[in-house]
């Protein structure tokens, strides 16, 4: 079971670049067939944004829902990572 | 200078909004007559004339102080308000779909009543959905 991981940011956002780095980092600990990365552009997606109940101007999605209303700390998107990994091989968890 | 009266007039608010603008404190005078009546210069109008047209965008009146708040501050720039624009863009497409949503269901609704017509108050179908919780999607709803 791959895990799609959604930031939705805004291109240019002073205050978007320096958490999304810091958020890629943490996932990047995961094994890639594990959790897929996606960064969305706010502004070219945003109907889709809008389906998923986006309202800031950076936001978090797993698949497919809306789990984070802003930019999450990398601990808690670890954890919420290694909540859903649960039950899978803990040798696929992360490498 | 400008008298709240003339100032009002030229930007087609009340002068009711101008004091209240002043007592939410967004919009102050520039100076005061000796009799204490209030001038207004084209700075303020210049302010007034941003309240007013970020209003008509959606802008509630501490959304605006804190995009006056950005335009005050040393080292701001464009991306600070656009953040706010998006929000704001983004709130209103949620609204936008939420009222097509209701509009639909109230035309579902309108179609039953016609398809039942000449029936008495009692049984107007309308009346009985609206009673039974038809579900028009809430705004909340609309974005969950």
């Amino acid at each position: 079971m791959t895990i799609k991981v959604e930031v939705f940011a805004v291109p240019d956002c002073p205050n978007c670049a320096k958490p999304q780095a810091k958020l890629r980092e943490a996932v990047a600990d995961f094994s890639p067939d594990k959790i897929l990365w996606r960064e969305v552009d706010l502004l070219e997606e945003m109907d889709y944004a809008i389906d998923l109940g986006v309202m800031g101007a950076s936001a978090l999605a797993i698949d497919g829902k809306l789990v984070f209303a802003s930019l999450p700390k990398p601990k808690a998107l670890r954890r919420e990572l290694l909540k859903r990994l649960e039950g899978q091989p803990a040798s696929a968890r992360t490498h | 200078m400008l008298t709240i009266g003339e100032a009002a007039q030229r930007l087609a608010v009340s002068a009711d909004s101008l004091r209240y603008y002043e007592k939410q404190g967004l919009l102050a005078p520039t100076e005061r007559t000796g009799a204490g009546y209030r001038l207004y210069d084209s700075d303020a109008l210049r302010r007034l004339n941003f309240i007013k047209h970020a209003q008509q965008c959606g802008f509630s009146l501490s959304e605006v102080r804190e995009l006056l708040d950005i335009q005050g501050r040393e080292g701001a720039r464009c991306e600070d308000v656009r953040r706010h624009a998006i929000e704001k863009k983004l709130q209103l497409e949620h609204k936008i779909r939420a009222l097509r949503a209701m509009s639909a269901a109230l035309s579902e609704l309108i179609d039953v009543c016609l398809a039942q017509n000449d029936k008495p108050l009692e049984a107007c179908p309308i009346v009985a959905a609206l009673e039974a919780g038809f579900a028009v999607p809430s705004q909340s709803e609309e974005s969950s």
